[in-house]
């Protein structure tokens, strides 16, 4: 049978996608179903004087009023991110939830939340960041404290300094944040989109005082997350709360300008990069360093500076954080946290370096190439930074590129190539799985239950694809369950660990399955058979095994990290400065590529956010009062259809026999690392105008 | 959105009659712009009154093309007698929104559309156009997308529709059950009352626009300058129309003075640059048609 | 199946009549509700188009059993409107509030959830469906102003077995991801592909003035008309792809071999 595993499988899941069957979680048709809308504080800091909760439980159709008088006693450190679970008057940031109205229905809940009247003791509250900046200081978090090695002070032939800013930016994935929240006695049932099924289970259980078997987590199908849906945020308890409250399944759905300041989002950075080098490009120091902001009473800080930690040889080192608490929403993880808006600062500043030194910039970067992980001294398990851009620049047709900016214009539109390399951290998370064997009418079929999750990254394919060929068996013979918390304990589709994490767990489920099914064969075998064959051959109507899997103890003693370069080609109308990616080339070091087809997607959708990073993306607080100028849909320009050129996607044959058993580092996040920067470079190629705020829109590039 | 009262009718007369009796009463066309602002609070009427079907049709008339009110904006933008004679309006039109809104926008309420302003939209904040008296939110806050002609300090909105920038270049005439107005009269100025935005009366109705004939057919064009490449409102934008041959030099000349009354807000300098490229830009693609 | 539930009208027999005699006897006999009509025919295609039946679907067994939809209580409609219109080729017949939307009208009251609330505004695309021929917002359409109206939505575009082109074509080039944006995706492309036999124009069509013809459509074109359809998963490469092939059977496949 030949492997599955490599294949460029159509999704298994895709059939349902197509045809609108596939459920979300407002999709579940729960019996006698009330609705329950979230209304928000309107002010940044202070405390509420009063709601008026009892005109608006007067309301048609209000089943109940849930406010901070009324809500029940939560634990506010149970898990849940953000804070805003209604036990107390107090304000934190503008936008904090200070209500809940329930309803027979959706139009009739909106009404009555919209009619909320709330009077507030306001104090002045921490609104405007750039004026806070002088205030910023060292970050609490441990892995946070400055990383300094040698002096990145130190005197150098060649110096280059800068400072990049990146906005505001939010996850904004299709399907808002939601729930439908089913009680049945003292248990509950959550219907709710979650990257992390184990951790929304624990996190909702801890908030609302229950023991984790008492919350079962159901999400099968995830309307997109990118980290927002990884830890999860007060409306998912709210949403037991009400059913709760009202004794009644409940459906809450956050609305799309409810989405700006509910789920975290990723905080406005300035990062300055001083680089020291010799004539020859030879890097002699690097200090990269990063202001931003974290919520008042939380902190969360994105390692922008953790990219410089691993990608280039040099002896004298400085990575630093300050930040300044604010009275906004809790930031969170937002694809590729930290290396995604890292590598857009230190790859804009290699590119700003090189051409001081008027060096073809992948000629820069291939002079800085480390053999070991300079931060820590271990070998990298896999890196293949160097075939990404050698390849990558060949097939790109990189020669055609003109050394000096500003110099090809075709068709009214200043052309431009861009390079830029990163990286994202490679990392295998315990998980279990456990396969159910049966033979019947002659055919032998496998279910394998894992509480993973897919939120379009294709882990049903990936878990099927590896099934089959750990147990012998056509795909059409294998069923995937997830996606339930009810299955074995999985991580989560975060941080790039999802597809090292479940294949692994499950490769090792077949394997243990078919070492069991040797041993009670009791039979010696000179080609070790399948697990398939072997229930073939014992007549066994059904088997049933589990493992539980983690990272090979050997593997830390590397440094493990998937890698990438990529390559833009940029035009620029003359005229109006309206940017266009024309052609974008990502390559990618990434260990086995399980599944071609859905690892090329991930690829361009990370790109996709790139572009949206480096072109388009940018949210707006009006530092008077804290609250999003940027409010709607309309207002946040994520990329559409017309913003995105033709995107190509490659990967590099690379066998890392050190991070997991099966080689896989992950590519959900690696491909929005380095985007921006590409593109940012690209757009100095073409017209000489080097930004380094981002969105490049076009009031900054009228040349 | 608050509970409304949903009234059918079946002539412009009885609906003017109806929106008279009424004066919390609305007109629903398409919806596109109204049923968004119903949602965010910004419009409350207690009734909607369904004009949809009311004023259809396109066609030739003596002196010019008839474009009904209620005909929608992709009807409009592709009918052969628009694409031949008024391939400029095509153009603009085809430049908003996106193709599910161009089938459900109909052309007077394209007109009657209302500014994107984000402070106009958020109930919480100051907004002299949505409640008289109570400030404006843009005028010192994030006012990168607003206005650079006209404003003033009571209101610094700009309004979005891309069709009636190719209507104000064509000479457009509106037409309601009262009267017919010119298109560069229809819609005021903020001054200081923001909050009335164009010469409408209680109950009147839009029936239909003229577009008087016309020499620019051969040579126009309308370019839009945003954010991102579609689907998104305009920073700036141009409908430009050629008669006679221009040069380089008489572009931007045209384009110094089309700016020179321009006053820019604290966010928004850029866009006087922007504006000049941009007529320039149009100006050539226009004759290059 | 609950028997004490409304029994069918003599006039929404009538209209169901049509459409599938045999099971008409079935749901009469067994008293279901009128709008479990409308998931059964979802459910039942389902049955026959998840041929992979995915372990998921058991979670959605316990406690609620699907195609149960409640009637609302008369307090849960303020205005009512009655209004009657086809939905994928079924008359139906529901007493909206006012304000209900089309999108919820779907959703909530007739157990059509294929069509997806991304924004509620008209800014997204999540809930395009086809009216009349002509893709739209549903989220910006008021039920109220559906009367008579033919509706097709995700649900409606394969027939049994078989998927709609369209549908092939965005599993065969992976148009999709996370799939939330893609019934309307598809929705939006299946129109798309009239607009284009009609020679409809876009902001990215040269030669305006010329009489309208059918086009084929380039990269260019497409995306262009299909940016009212956000994606943030950011498959929109692959979106293209997937109409071009369903538009001209051209189709591209992606180079999978390892660059080096």
């Amino acid at each position: 049978m030949e492997n599955q595993i490599g294949k460029a499988t159509d999704r298994i899941d895709g059939i349902l996608k197509v045809t609108g069957k596939a459920t979300y979680a407002t999709d579940y048709p729960a019996r006698n179903l009330a609705y329950a809308v979230i209304f928000k504080s309107t002010i940044a800091a202070g405390k509420i004087s009063a709601i008026n909760s009892a005109e608006l439980q007067k309301m048609p159709g209000v089943i109940t009023v849930i406010t901070h008088e009324n809500a029940p006693k939560l634990n506010v450190k149970g898990g849940l991110r953000g804070g805003a679970l209604l036990q107390g008057p107090e304000i934190l940031f503008y936008g904090q939830h200070i209500g809940i109205v329930v309803a027979e229905t959706f139009e009739q809940a909106t009404h009555a939340a919209k009619m909320a009247k709330v009077t507030y003791e306001k104090t002045d509250g921490k609104t405007d960041f750039e004026a806070l900046i002088p205030t910023a200081t060292t970050p609490k978090g441990r892995e946070m404290a400055d990383f300094i090695r040698g002096d990145s002070n130190a005197s150098a032939p060649v110096k280059f300094e800068a400072t990049y800013h990146t906005p505001i930016e939010h996850h904004h994935p299709m399907e808002p944040h939601s729930t439908v929240a089913v009680w049945e006695g003292d248990t509950v049932t959550l219907y709710n989109g979650s990257q992390v099924i184990n951790g929304a289970q624990t996190s909702a259980a801890g908030v609302l005082g229950l023991k984790p078997e008492q919350v079962r987590i159901i999400s099968p199908y995830i309307g997109g997350g990118f980290g927002s849906k990884g830890g999860q945020w007060a409306n998912l308890a709210l949403a037991a709360v009400a059913a709760k409250m009202a004794n009644r399944p409940v459906k809450l759905a956050l609305t799309r300008q409810q989405m700006f300041n509910s789920v975290g989002l990723r905080q406005q950075n300035f990062q300055k990069i001083s680089l020291g080098a010799q004539a020859d490009g030879t890097l002699i120091s690097l200090l990269h360093e990063t202001t931003t902001h974290t919520a008042i009473n939380d902190e969360y800080i994105e390692g922008c500076g953790e990219g410089a930690k691993v990608m280039y040889q040099t002896p004298n080192l400085k990575v630093a954080y300050k930040v300044v608490p604010m009275n906004l929403i809790l930031p969170t993880y937002t694809r590729g946290p930290g290396h995604s808006t890292g590598s857009f600062a230190l790859e804009s500043a290699m590119d700003e370096l090189a051409h001081q030194l008027n060096m073809d910039p992948i000629a820069l970067r291939l002079k800085n190439i480390p053999d070991k992980d300079p931060s820590s001294g271990k070998p990298f398990s896999s890196r293949a930074t160097v075939k990404c851009l050698t390849e990558g620049a060949k097939l790109f047709g990189w020669d055609k590129r003109q050394q000096q900016p500003g110099q090809l214009k075709i068709n009214n539109e200043w052309v431009g190539y861009g390079v830029a390399c990163a990286t994202y951290p490679a990392r295998q998370r315990p998980s279990s799985a456990s396969i159910k064997l049966t033979l019947a009418n002659n055919e032998v079929r496998a279910v394998v239950s894992i509480a993973a999750s897919d939120l379009g990254t294709g882990t049903f394919t990936i878990l099927t694809q590896t099934a089959a060929d750990g147990l012998g068996l056509p795909l059409a013979n294998v069923t995937v369950n997830l996606g339930d918390s009810a299955l074995p304990a999985a991580a989560g589709s975060v941080g790039s660990v999802g597809a090292a994490s479940f294949a692994n767990a499950v490769n090792d489920a077949c394997e243990q399955i078919t070492n069991e099914l040797v041993t009670k064969s009791g039979k010696q075998f000179f080609v070790r058979p399948t697990a398939a064959q072997l229930m073939q051959s014992e007549q066994l109507s059904s088997y049933e095994a589990k493992a539980d899997a983690k990272a090979p103890e050997a593997a830390a003693n590397y440094s493990s990290h998937s890698f990438n370069a990529n390559f833009c080609e940029i035009r620029v109308d003359a005229a109006t400065g309206m940017a266009r990616v024309a052609r974008f080339l990502a390559v990618t070091g990434a260990g086995k590529i399980l599944n071609p087809k859905t690892a090329r997607s991930q690829i361009i959708g990370g790109n996709t956010w790139g572009i949206g990073m480096a072109l388009t993306e940018e949210s707006l607080i009006d530092p008077r009062w804290g609250n999003f100028a940027t409010r709607s849909f309309a207002d946040y320009h994520v990329p559409v259809n017309k913003d995105v050129g033709q995107m190509e996607a490659r990967f590099i044959k690379e066998e890392d026999n050190f991070v997991n058993k099966m080689g896989i580092k992950g590519i959900g996040e690696v491909g929005i690392t380095g985007v921006a920067a590409a593109i940012a470079n690209a757009v100095f190629n073409a017209t000489g105008k080097r930004i380094r705020s981002l969105p490049i829109t076009p009031d900054k590039l009228l040349i | 959105m608050r509970p409304f009262k949903f009234t059918t009718t079946n002539s412009v007369a009885s609906a003017s009659t109806l929106a008279l009796q009424n004066k919390q009463a609305k007109f629903l066309a398409g919806g596109t712009n109204l049923i968004d602002l119903m949602k965010e609070d910004v419009e409350h009427p207690d009734e909607l009154i369904d004009i949809s079907q009311l004023s259809p049709g396109i066609k030739m008339q003596a002196g010019g093309l008839w474009l009904g009110a209620s005909a929608k904006n992709t009807e409009t933008a592709n009918h052969p007698l628009v694409r031949q004679h008024f391939p400029l309006l095509s153009q603009a039109i085809l430049a908003g929104a996106s193709a599910q809104i161009r089938n459900m926008a109909s052309n007077g309420g394209n007109l009657l559309q209302r500014t994107r302003c984000t402070y106009f939209y958020d109930v919480a904040m100051p907004c002299n156009k949505r409640e008289p008296g109570s400030g404006c939110g843009a005028l010192d806050g994030i006012n990168r997308m607003h206005a650079i002609f006209g404003w003033s300090n009571q209101c610094v909105a700009v309004y979005p529709s891309d069709m009636a920038v190719a209507l104000l270049a064509l000479n457009a005439k509106i037409h309601t059950d009262k009267r017919t107005i010119a298109i560069a009269d229809f819609h005021r100025l903020p001054g200081e009352h923001p909050e009335i935005e164009n010469l409408l009366q209680p109950g009147e109705v839009i029936t239909g626009i003229e577009l008087p004939n016309n020499a620019f057919a051969a040579h126009s064009a309308y370019v839009k300058v945003r954010d991102r490449h579609s689907y998104a409102f305009a920073l700036v934008s141009v409908a430009a129309g050629l008669q006679l041959q221009g040069t380089l030099a008489n572009f931007k000349a045209a384009a110094e003075l089309a700016l020179k009354d321009a006053r820019p807000l604290k966010h928004n300098a850029f866009k006087i640059e922007l504006g000049k490229r941009t007529i320039v830009a149009a100006l050539e693609q226009a004759l290059n048609a | 199946m609950d028997k004490d539930l409304t029994p069918l009208t003599d006039e929404e027999k009538r209209l169901f009549g049509d459409l599938m005699p045999d099971e008409l006897e079935e749901i009469i006999q067994t008293g279901l509700n009128r709008r479990h009509f409308m998931k059964l025919i979802g459910l039942a295609s389902a049955g026959l188009l998840a041929g992979h039946l995915l372990g998921a679907e058991r979670a959605f067994a316990r406690g609620v059993a699907l195609g149960e939809i409640d009637e609302l209580p008369a307090i849960a409609i303020e205005n009512g409107v009655n209004v009657s219109f086809k939905v994928n080729a079924n008359p139906t017949q529901v007493m909206v509030d006012s304000r209900m939307t089309l999108l919820d009208t779907l959703r909530e009251r007739l157990g059509l959830t294929g069509s997806k609330k991304g924004c509620d505004h008209g800014q997204c695309g999540a809930c395009t469906v086809i009216v009349d021929g002509q893709r739209v917002l549903s989220c910006l359409t008021l039920a109220a102003t559906c009367q008579n109206k033919n509706i097709l939505t995700i649900e409606g575009l394969a027939k049994g077995n078989e998927l709609n082109p369209m549908q092939e074509a965005f599993l065969k080039h992976d148009g999709f991801q996370c799939g939330f944006c893609t019934p309307g995706q598809i929705c939006s492309a299946v129109a798309l592909m009239k607009e284009a036999k009609e020679g409809q124009l876009s902001y990215a069509s040269r030669n305006v003035r010329k009489t309208a013809a059918p086009i084929i459509l380039s990269d260019d074109e497409i995306a262009e008309r299909m940016s009212g359809n956000i994606c943030r998963c950011g498959a929109y490469a692959n979106i293209v792809a997937a109409i071009k092939d369903a538009q001209t059977g051209q189709s591209v496949e992606p180079n999978w071999e390892y660059i080096a």
